[in-house]
């Protein structure tokens, strides 16, 4: 037999389709998406990750069974048995850790390991690469909550005594009160998130830090809120973890009293907070990345 | 080679506040291999900057493959490929996959971008480690990866900043023949470095800066053609040297030698012609090769 042995293989020009601009927030956006969940990472990389999505859509599961057990759903979500806006409550603290791993992962190691110089050498602007961040963010993060919500609303309707249809037709509300209450905790969290890991060089400081000033916000506005000093009820918008809760009550008519409620400040007051942070976190990261390019 | 002049910079400055960084630099940079060298700080880093158009100049106007870099960035990095010199690489990745990736920022469809991935990785010799993960490299295996993701696209000019710097002496030699390789692929390269003798082993243009001012631009061929001349006379060169010296031509007796010039072709004919008039025996004239640290030393030369 004889032996064959490829000494060189030179190189091979391209003379293919490029797809430019487009192509390269395209790839920045996949490659986000692959970096959060781990894919083409160690081990242990991934169990984070992937240990929070599956509580999460096991969390609905187990309340689809519970609904199922208890055999009427106004009963069960009269017994306290969450349904859709309770269901965001349930995993609330489980978002908050997704979203404490995936916002630092999307930027600090990038910055840290000075793989921007590689990025803005290639046709893609800060805007770009940003935005496609943001889209990675809000693609997985949005997931994040909105899975296990069509896992329920489907899961409720196929048990539901008024048969999958008339559940469904008779809950079309649904389909925009979850998105909805999902843009609010996305663009609350992820602007503040992103603030923190455009200038917090690790990314274990930057979660913790980004559930610090959650947890610091919502004690100081619970202990200052009803104070009686000038301006005390502002100091109630500094718990920022309330705004999206505050909005996706005033969606699914719950209530419960946060401080800035108990405050005095409406439903919009929550909302201009959110976009306030997030108009916030687009000037600011925009500036600090602009210096680094 | 796809143009000429791949880099054509006119009445270039650029300053960082009070600190000018390159001082009016007319410039032109052919096709082909070419070497930026300078001491630290002089300038070398800021210039590649500024053709990927990633500083702007304060004033004058640069023009790399035809683009203005600072109005057309876009249209710019689409064609070049850069190495920085620091660390660029994610540690958590294959080297497969950030080697894709990066042909993929640079607008490689996914498949494609696969595909190159493999063969530029072979081509720097790292096919059977590229499904490992980088951060498990040698210095030398990363320096490869980025050489790697800079030419994954196949650009028409590369740009490399320092690409040697951190290697052993076998990993800059292997490092050292890639670049000499991109070449003979017809892919431009301006390669810095403040190593002199890298410079000479890889390009065939030499630009030198000197504390962000130019201090020559010209074939590396010709440096060699500017060393100086040894001559032996019959009886001594004393009369000939006078004689040289008289006539502008340096000369500088070294025993029974003389040294003369540094110079170009024309020193040859000076000497013979300085010998005839002289009635100097000529025994044997050598033309010694100057060394680009020779030609920085003195300055940059005559170019």
């Amino acid at each position: 037999m004889t032996e064959q042995v490829i000494f060189d293989r030179g190189y091979r020009t391209y003379d293919g389709p490029r797809t430019g601009p487009t192509g390269a927030r395209r790839a920045v956006y996949r490659e986000g998406l692959r970096r959060i969940l781990g894919l083409g990472r160690k081990a242990r990389l991934k169990v984070f990750p992937w240990s929070l999505i599956s509580i999460a859509l096991i969390s609905a599961a187990i309340f689809i069974g519970i609904h199922w057990a208890i055999g009427d759903i106004a009963e069960s979500v009269g017994q306290g048995v969450p349904s859709y806006g309770g269901l965001f409550d349930f995993y609330s603290a489980i978002s908050l850790l997704f979203i404490a791993f995936a916002g630092p992962q999307l930027l600090i190691p990038d910055r840290t390991k000075g793989v921007l110089s590689v990025y803005f050498s290639r046709p893609l602007t800060v805007d770009g690469y940003l935005l496609s961040k943001v889209g990675s963010f809000a693609t997985l993060v949005g997931a994040f909550y909105i899975v296990p919500q069509t896992v329920l609303h489907i899961g409720l309707a196929l048990i539901s005594d008024d048969g999958f249809l008339p559940y469904l037709g008779d809950n079309l509300d649904i389909l925009w009160k979850v998105p909805a209450t999902t843009l609010c905790f996305v663009a609350l969290h992820g602007s503040l998130v992103f603030i923190l890991s455009s200038v917090i060089g690790r990314t274990g400081i930057a979660a913790a830090a980004f559930l610090g000033v959650l947890t610091a916000g919502t004690a100081i506005a619970a202990r200052v809120a009803e104070a009686s000093f000038a301006g005390a009820r502002w100091v109630s918008l500094l718990a920022l973890e309330q705004h999206p809760r505050i909005v996706r009550d005033y969606l699914f008519e719950d209530t419960v009293d946060y401080p800035a409620e108990l405050a005095g400040f409406e439903v919009w007051a929550s909302v201009a907070v959110v976009a306030a942070l997030a108009a916030v976190a687009v000037w600011f990261v925009r500036i600090r990345y602009r210096r680094l390019a | 080679m796809g143009q000429e002049t791949v880099v054509e910079i006119m009445g270039l400055t650029h300053d960082y506040g009070e600190v000018v960084a390159l001082q009016d630099l007319d410039l032109q940079v052919p096709s082909g291999v070419t070497g930026l060298v300078g001491a630290n700080g002089a300038g070398k880093t800021t210039m590649l900057r500024l053709l990927l158009g990633l500083l702007h100049p304060t004033t004058g106007s640069i023009k790399v493959l035809g683009h203005d870099p600072e109005r057309e960035p876009l249209e710019v990095r689409a064609r070049i490929g850069y190495m920085p010199e620091g660390d660029c690489l994610p540690k958590d990745q294959t080297a497969a996959d950030f080697v894709a990736y990066a042909a993929q920022l640079a607008g490689i469809p996914p498949s494609e971008a696969r595909r190159r991935a493999s063969e530029t990785l072979f081509l720097v010799g790292l096919e059977e480690e590229r499904f490992r993960f980088i951060g498990d490299f040698s210095t030398g295996m990363q320096q490869r990866v980025k050489l790697a993701q800079a030419i994954v696209h196949d650009p028409d000019l590369v740009l490399l900043d320092e690409p040697a710097s951190g290697l052993d002496p076998e990993g800059r030699g292997r490092m050292l023949d890639l670049i000499k390789r991109l070449g003979q692929f017809d892919i431009d390269v301006i390669v810095s470095s403040h190593v002199l003798t890298d410079i000479e082993q890889t390009c065939d243009w030499v630009v030198m800066l000197d504390a962000g001012t130019l201090l020559r631009s010209g074939p590396l061929v010709g440096f060699d053609r500017l060393g100086t001349v040894l001559v032996e006379v019959v009886d001594g060169p004393d009369d000939l040297a006078s004689f040289l010296r008289h006539h502008g031509v340096s000369a500088t007796v070294d025993g029974r030698r003389l040294v003369v010039g540094p110079g170009d072709d024309s020193l040859e004919r000076a000497i013979v012609e300085a010998a005839a008039s002289t009635g100097s025996g000529l025994i044997r004239m050598m033309r010694g090769s100057a060394s680009l640290e020779d030609m920085f030393v003195r300055g940059g030369g005559s170019g």
